[in-house]
């Protein structure tokens, strides 16, 4: 609604500040480092004020790892029609991930885009661009 | 708000459009109550498009007026490229207006949540450029300026944001730049051919509206590395050189951006402090350059932001005789006004100003409120004694400091965000002595402080959605740790302790709208106590402005009636002990809307619950 002008360049965000990024991303991750993978999406954690992904990706050398990808909030999804139950319907199943990656070379990334087990593919644009 | 939003000025400015205009729809909304929003945004947000000469007389108007947003004059200063929000359909496009007749031609058609900035002229005027949000990339596309024919990709940006700047003169390059914690970057883009960007500066620095010189030897930009915005030029030694990089500050009291060189680059032009455009000669010889002193063209209408981003209200034409600018309506001034229970006006406290988010204190005798200052746009504390209307400054700092809440009778605190952290504070309402830090959030994050508990030992704030209690153990602030006490997928915030510490009132939305809440609250861990959870607003519309009574028996809520334009005051009777309970909500008052500032945070009572102050546009007017 209108309000969301205004909060969105004000600080104090509140109830629907979470539109803006939480905390400091571009100290997290590279933006011009982007990487695609795929793998099995192992764990959901549906939370304000970052949702995260937990995907079991299989290295060069056949081993699984699990990386972690940040989003934005659940808000930012239910404004766009995409719910916790869409990425729990891909839950042990095959998701293409889109990320900036993690500047202190973890097993992590920002997400840009992700492409769940059914084929829909879920921009997290602006936000995370 | 991370940095990399905060250095992309034009993106996040784009990014906040896309949102007004995606938010000006909702398709559950009654249509007349959309409407009526619509217009209501475009009157509060309209801006008149304004031309100028050197010395500020206007020459003309142009167009209808609406929210125009980056307005760039032509080569031949004939036409204006600029963003325009569609707030029906919710999209955000770039625009071509001719000068003489006002009329529009639209260059792109974006759908709803892409956007579109930064537009730039080839410098024959067929075509203009821009950077375009499409998927998940940040590409410039360039399209005839008669709106003919389609656009072009000219660069897919792998990274974050970017902002074009420039087309050179000779057609052959546009310039764009990116910023992030890694510095900032600026790069040449071949128009034709091979299109692979081409570094040709770079600083571990913030370098924004960068603009090369019509020769491509110096470079002008905008940079906070003193501690505050100041235009800045440095040389660009020519590719594979070893020559060093000469820096000049051209600016000393504060340069904000609106960074213009004119066609033969003796001279550039800048946004000033004070809303001043600024002239700055510049004389150069072979390897040699010298500055003049800034010298004053005019000033610009005071509704332009102070400190606003760069190039989002205004541009100089490519001859240095013509500026444009978007003006924006003057903020209203508010009046800090009291009502009764019955909404009876029954005082005011000083004069009218920019004021937002009154906060009575405990004794009912003060008000604190964020005060923006008029001629900078920065943001303080002031506090007032509402017997006698007299205000003086808490704080006075370049930083901006918001979400005033009173610690106790004699001390405010508030938060600000310095060096990238936002941080609690306090001190004395007079202003007076030291200022103390209480906790620190983490890096880039911004929260809202919205309560102390009544035996001082927790804070309480919203930090992104969620609700967090800090503990204000040991005596270094920095080792202070936030404790979740409303956390889940749905939003959370302006968490209020009940006066018996043993309850916390909040607002959530977990029922799709937002709603007051009520749950127990663990002195122990600063978390929720039990599953226990009181629902106590019944209606739609519930905006926050949560408070209670100071004997704990009544708490108040607003709820925002859209279609009337006005603000309901609830409250409902409550007891804590034995057990939590409460009445069912019924209407106090009204006070005619909308109402700026941000209602969650408003503490705005007196704590018998008699007095409710509110800063009002002019003139003051209630209903009921």
């Amino acid at each position: 609604m209108i309000r969301r002008l205004a909060l969105s360049v004000c600080l104090a965000g509140l109830l629907a500040g979470s539109a803006v990024a939480h905390h400091n991303m571009s100290a997290l991750f590279d933006f011009s480092q982007r990487f695609t993978t795929s793998g099995t999406l192992s764990k959901v954690d549906w939370r304000n004020p970052h949702i995260y992904l937990f995907v079991d990706v299989k290295n060069d050398k056949g081993q699984v790892e699990t990386w972690s990808f940040e989003g934005p909030s659940p808000g930012f999804f239910r404004q766009r029609d995409v719910g916790k139950e869409n990425f729990e319907a891909s839950m042990q199943k095959s998701v293409k991930i889109e990320a900036s990656r993690a500047r202190d070379g973890s097993r992590s990334g920002l997400i840009r885009e992700v492409t769940l087990a059914d084929g829909r593919l879920v921009s997290l644009c602006p936000q995370n661009c | 708000m991370s940095p990399k939003l905060l250095t992309i000025p034009a993106a996040i400015c784009l990014v906040a459009l896309s949102a007004a205009a995606a938010g000006a729809q909702n398709p559950q909304q009654d249509p007349a109550e959309r409407a009526r929003n619509i217009a209501r945004q475009l009157e509060q947000n309209a801006r008149t498009l304004t031309l100028y000469d050197r010395q500020g007389k206007v020459i003309s108007t142009i167009a209808e007026k609406h929210i125009f947003n980056q307005p760039t004059l032509s080569p031949d200063a004939a036409r204006i490229a600029l963003i325009k929000p569609d707030l029906e359909k919710e999209t955000v496009d770039l625009w071509v207006y001719d000068i003489k007749t006002g009329t529009g031609v639209q260059i792109t058609s974006n759908k709803p949540r892409e956007n579109v900035q930064a537009p730039a002229w080839s410098p024959d005027g067929k075509y203009v450029a821009y950077v375009a949000l499409r998927g998940s990339r940040y590409t410039i596309f360039r399209k005839p300026s008669d709106g003919s024919g389609a656009e072009e990709t000219l660069y897919a940006h792998q990274g974050g944001p970017i902002v074009l700047t420039d087309w050179s003169l000779d057609g052959r390059y546009l310039s764009f730049y990116e910023s992030d914690l890694a510095g900032s970057r600026l790069y040449l883009l071949p128009a034709e051919g091979d299109r692979t960007p081409i570094e040709a500066a770079k600083s571990e620095k913030e370098m924004l509206a960068a603009r090369l010189s019509p020769d491509s030897r110096l470079l002008a930009y905008r940079s906070n590395e003193t501690g505050r915005a100041e235009i800045w030029v440095r040389s660009v030694p020519a590719p594979g050189s070893q020559a060093k990089v000469d820096t000049w500050q051209l600016s000393t009291e504060g340069g904000y951006g609106m960074v213009w060189w004119k066609r033969d680059g003796q001279e550039l032009f800048f946004f000033g402090p004070d809303r001043v455009v600024m002239s700055v000669q510049v004389k150069s010889g072979p390897g040699t350059f010298e500055f003049s002193k800034p010298r004053p063209m005019f000033k610009a209408p005071d509704s332009i932001p102070a400190q606003s981003n760069p190039g989002a209200f205004g541009s100089v034409s490519r001859d240095g005789e013509r500026i444009v600018f978007s003006v924006p309506p003057l903020p209203p001034l508010r009046q800090l006004t009291v009502f009764d229970r019955q909404g009876k006006e029954v005082g005011r406290i000083g004069a009218p100003g920019l004021y937002v988010q009154p906060t009575v204190s405990p004794d009912g005798t003060k008000v604190a409120v964020m005060r923006a200052d008029p001629q900078t746009g920065a943001n303080d504390i002031w506090a007032f004694d509402i017997a006698t209307g007299t205000g003086t400054p808490v704080t006075a700092t370049p930083d901006g400091e918001n979400a005033p809440v009173w610690f106790d009778n004699d001390r405010v605190a508030y938060v600000s965000m310095r060096a990238n952290f936002a941080s609690i504070y306090r001190k004395q309402w007079t202003g007076q002595g030291p200022e103390e830090q209480l906790f620190r959030y983490t890096s880039g994050a911004g929260m809202a402080l919205t309560d102390f508990s009544p035996d001082k030992r927790f804070a309480m704030v919203d930090g992104g959605g969620i609700v967090l209690a800090i503990p204000l153990t040991g005596t270094d602030p920095l080792k202070r740790e936030a404790v979740d006490f409303a956390r889940s997928e749905f939003e959370a915030g302006a968490g209020r302790f009940s006066p018996d510490g043993r309850y916390v009132a909040f607002g959530s939305n977990d029922t799709n709208r937002f709603e007051v809440y009520v749950r127990p609250f663990d002195a122990k861990t600063g978390e929720a106590a039990g599953e226990m959870k009181w629902k106590i607003s019944n209606e739609a519309g519930v905006v926050g402005g949560i408070v209670w009574r100071s004997d704990g028996r009544e708490l108040f809520y607003h709820v925002n009636d859209n279609a009337a334009q006005e603000l309901r005051i609830m409250a409902v009777d409550v007891s804590t002990t034995p057990e939590f309970k409460a009445s069912a909500p019924r209407e106090l008052f009204r006070v005619k809307g909308p109402l700026p500032g941000n209602p969650p945070q408003w503490k705005h009572i007196t704590p018998d619950g008699q007095r409710f102050v509110f800063a009002v546009p002019r003139p003051a007017t209630s209903t009921k």
